[in-house]
């Protein structure tokens, strides 16, 4: 990816960055379930939307940030790993 | 046919010439119900799905028989949910004006969709939209999030070091007088919503209901920590964005006055 980035761009590694940050704060034997989840829904949601639909992708920014706020509780110790990411992590690394 | 089925008909058959009326006089004596007309409107309501964020926002139009619907918008979205279209969305809990979950933006004015008439002209329709300059989670529901934490920040409850010894707070009754007005408010988000301020500096300044709470706790004979409250205030942004532009009140479904408990707060502070 070249240098310069839009506003948009970098808002979004912003926000992944403080999610991958936010996997560091967990136990470490449930580390593995908190980085699947995050790779998974960025790369989901990413391919979903048009690079030009700006609104969208707005509006993907605020969800994952109201969701991140919520898995950066300290209470939050754990989070559940569907059969489809566990596929999509198999595949990927294939 | 089976024996079952034709059992089963025998039954409804008996059935229909033994049913027993509650009337006493006879169905020949009884007074024709009333046919009301057909009276047909439209309206034509904000619909954005957030499972497609790909796709932009659109109005549908619905047109439902306002003789078979209750007087309010609130009945004219029930009976659009109920019979024609399950996936619309809004909000919605107490029917009586005193929840404030129905807030939404009706034919061009915020309000309560439960405390709104139908306009009975058939002719012309109905817009409906989610109350204006708010992020949408789904159709009539807005964000109310950013609005709650603000409500959060005036902390919104009695601070008091000194309780009495014994029993509650006592209060005189011009004491009381001073909160009728203000505590009346729903938390609807109507007022704040309505105002350019708010749409603007929506990070920054704190808007009509956030700022009418503001003062019903400074104004509260009970409360000890009026000082403190009202340094909060004491900045450019929080409450000065105020330019009484006066669509607060304007728009209040209770009938509020917001505009006039900022001019109170602002008349407190001037003399600090």
């Amino acid at each position: 990816m070249s240098a310069r980035r839009s506003g948009l761009q970098r808002d979004v590694l912003n926000l992944y960055r403080r999610a991958l940050r936010m996997v560091k704060t967990k136990p470490p034997s449930t580390q593995d379930k908190f980085s699947l989840y995050i790779r998974y829904t960025f790369r989901l949601n990413a391919s979903s939307v048009s690079p030009r639909d700006v609104s969208a992708i707005e509006h993907l920014l605020r969800k994952g940030k109201r969701q991140l706020e919520m898995y950066e509780q300290p209470s939050v110790k754990d989070c559940w790993v569907s059969e489809d990411m566990r596929n999509w992590q198999r595949n990927s690394h294939n | 046919m089976s024996v079952l089925s034709l059992a089963t008909r025998r039954l409804a058959k008996a059935s229909i010439t033994n049913t027993r009326l509650f009337s006493s006089s006879s169905i020949k004596l009884q007074a024709e119900p009333l046919q009301k007309p057909v009276l047909n409107k439209e309206f034509k309501i904000y619909r954005w799905n957030p499972d497609e964020p790909s796709k932009k926002p659109t109005l549908q139009s619905y047109t439902i028989d306002l003789n078979q619907t209750g007087p309010m918008i609130l009945d004219a979205l029930i009976k659009i949910k109920n019979e024609i279209d399950p996936t619309l969305t809004f909000r919605r809990s107490c029917r009586e004006g005193i929840c404030g979950s129905c807030a939404m933006n009706i034919d061009g004015q915020n309000t309560l969709a439960c405390l709104c008439r139908i306009d009975r002209n058939a002719s012309k329709d109905s817009k409906i939209y989610p109350l204006p300059h708010m992020y949408i989670v789904k159709d009539l529901v807005p964000d109310l999030t950013l609005f709650y934490k603000q409500y959060k920040s005036i902390q919104p409850y009695l601070q008091n070091d000194n309780p009495p010894e014994k029993g509650e707070f006592l209060q005189s009754q011009e004491d009381r007088r001073k909160l009728d007005g203000l505590y009346e408010c729903i938390l609807c988000a109507c007022c704040s919503t309505s105002c350019p301020s708010y749409w603007w500096n929506q990070d920054e300044y704190l808007g009509p209901a956030t700022l009418m709470q503001a003062y019903r706790w400074i104004a509260d004979s009970r409360d000890s920590n009026a000082a403190k409250r009202k340094e909060l205030l004491q900045n450019e942004m929080s409450m000065y964005r105020c330019h009484t532009i006066f669509n607060c009140s304007r728009t209040c479904p209770k009938g509020l006055n917001p505009a006039a408990a900022i001019a109170k707060i602002k008349l407190e502070l001037s003399a600090d």
